[in-house]
């Protein structure tokens, strides 16, 4: 099956979108974490099913043990977030979450679940705003989201999605990589959203890109 | 209750009587709704609470991390959780299950929600709070039977030590990380000799208890992280972590002589047993785990072949003297 890419006013418009809502995120978190968040420019594409493995391999790095977390997120868009860590990706957050104690392993995963709720709500939640004048026109509710869990533990980048076990067949993803200054932490977040979601995304951002 | 529930806005009542614990905290923690759920369970009715701190109220509450939580939610305008896998619980509230439950306190999950204003501004979080007790139990119970499968198919079931399954697979990880790591690690296999006269003499529950002794004996000899399995009939194997093969000997010839020392009881009969061993160790040629099977296993024949009750260790000759024995091993 092809896959239809953005078109480039398409991607234009959605870089805008996830650009000013990455600073806002970012700003969010420095805020709460005190400590200045780095996001790197989103990349977004439309891929194949069996290309979503490949691309996360080649955003996180092959040959690595990753930590995932997902949660859900539905309303007017629906998809999938997930948020990879590092083998050792939680380390260094205890003391920016407000854990005073050592972190045992259930610690440590609440931690992980804590920061992935907070880092796709800020990313998620900037693109709504940016986005909320349409998707209201559209008598569209606000997104609510399911409490995250914990998706892979310590397991190889390319093997967290597995497209025989899946049913959709094109994803439009999103990443975003996130540090944090003077810490060494690195975590990378995915969106993807399917199917039906794809094409209200296209008119999103073609009323988007009307509206200027 | 002044007001019967029928003159209350519908939605009211609904907050105040849904069986979810739900209230609701301004910016400074302070209380400004407490529904039944939470009075009954806190014995805390709301006109005790409200206008009060959350944390006045309720001194058990983690209260750091628990305020940075709500701050996420005032910050980011966004939705916040708690499961009781990770955190079984905020309040310490008694469960449902005083007698057939198996935890201290009611397990709970939460999800914090960002509340707006008339003026739209987000002044306060209102915090659901499920009773997830009975998930968690039977959650618990079918992990704990889980556990407890995997480990009972790990295990022989006449002698309880481990079966052949679980040695292979601990044979294959000790290689492996041998091969990749280096270091030393030695296996053994023994036989108790002539088990066949035993159980022709004794009987073949006096063979059977023959094998649990011998193996429990054996057991307890070895360290810890030294794995006992049953290979077959009456053959074992033994993985010995970081022991190099002179090592290996010094276990073998002790296990070897202790055995021949305690004759078995059984049904107050003493059955004298001897064991023939067969010693190889890991070396950084050794092709594959089978390999070590089948030098051990090529040594253990030259222990019962020179007379049993022997210890015998792998060398290249064997191999050789093998060759000019009519073929056994294919």
């Amino acid at each position: 099956m092809s896959v239809r890419p953005l078109t480039e006013d398409q991607r234009d418009a959605m870089q805008e979108i996830t650009n000013i809502a990455m600073g806002q995120a970012g700003s969010l978190l420095a805020t709460l974490l005190g400590v200045f968040v780095n996001l790197s420019v989103p990349r977004i594409n439309v891929l194949a099913l069996s290309d979503v493995a490949d691309a996360i391999g080649s955003m996180v790095g092959r040959n690595i043990e990753i930590t995932a977390v997902r949660q859900s997120f539905h309303g007017y868009l629906r998809g999938e977030a997930i948020v990879i860590y590092g083998r050792d990706g939680c380390k260094e957050l205890g003391d920016l979450m407000g854990y005073d104690e050592v972190l045992d392993r259930t610690d440590e995963i609440e931690l992980l679940l804590d920061v992935s709720n907070i880092l796709v709500g800020a990313c998620l939640g900037g693109i709504i705003d940016q986005i909320k004048g349409i998707t209201e026109a559209h008598g569209a509710g606000e997104l609510s989201f399911s409490a995250p869990s914990l998706m892979a533990e310590n397991v190889p980048a390319e093997v967290l999605i597995n497209p025989d076990k899946l049913t959709w067949t094109h994803a439009l993803l999103m990443e975003v990589n996130f540090t944090l200054e003077g810490r060494n932490f690195i975590s990378h977040l995915c969106m993807l959203m399917p199917g039906g979601s794809i094409e209200k995304m296209r008119n999103i951002l073609d009323e988007f890109v009307a509206s200027f | 209750m002044s007001e019967s529930p029928q003159n209350i806005h519908l939605p009211d009542s609904i907050v105040k009587w849904v069986n979810v614990g739900i209230f609701v905290v301004d910016r400074g923690m302070k209380i400004t709704l407490w529904n039944n759920f939470m009075a009954n369970h806190s014995g805390r009715g709301a006109d005790t609470v409200i206008g009060r701190n959350l944390f006045d109220c309720f001194p058990e509450l983690p209260k750091t991390w628990l305020s940075k939580k709500i701050q996420s939610v005032f910050i980011l305008k966004n939705f916040a959780f708690t499961s009781w896998e990770q955190r079984p619980y905020l309040f310490h509230f008694p469960h449902n299950r005083p007698i057939t439950g198996s935890v201290d306190f009611m397990l709970q999950n939460c999800t914090f929600m960002p509340v707006k204003n008339e003026t739209g501004e987000i002044d306060s979080v209102c915090i659901t709070l499920f009773d997830a007790t009975d998930t968690g139990i039977s959650q618990t119970e079918l992990k704990n039977a889980m556990d407890r499968l995997s480990e009972d198919s790990n295990r022989d079931g006449l002698t309880g030590i481990y079966n052949r399954r679980y040695l292979e697979q601990h044979l294959l990880t000790e290689f492996d990380r041998s091969k990749r790591y280096g270091g030393h690690f030695s296996f053994m296999l023994f036989d108790l000799d002539h088990f066949k006269k035993v159980n022709d003499t004794y009987g073949h529950l006096a063979g059977d208890a023959v094998l649990c002794a011998v193996s429990q004996h054996i057991n307890s000899l070895l360290r810890t992280v030294d794995v006992l399995g049953r290979y077959g009939g009456e053959e074992f194997g033994v993985i010995l972590p970081s022991t190099n093969l002179e090592g290996a000997i010094v276990v073998a010839e002790k296990l070897k002589q202790i055995v021949a020392q305690t004759p078995v009881m059984h049904k107050e009969t003493a059955i004298p047993i001897t064991v023939s061993i067969g010693v190889t160790e890991f070396k950084a040629e050794t092709p594959n785990y089978e390999h070590l099977i089948h030098c051990a296993d090529l040594a253990l024949y030259f222990s019962k072949e020179n007379g049993r009750n022997r210890v015998t260790r792998y060398t290249d000759e064997l191999e050789s003297k093998n060759n000019l024995r009519p073929t056994l091993f294919t």
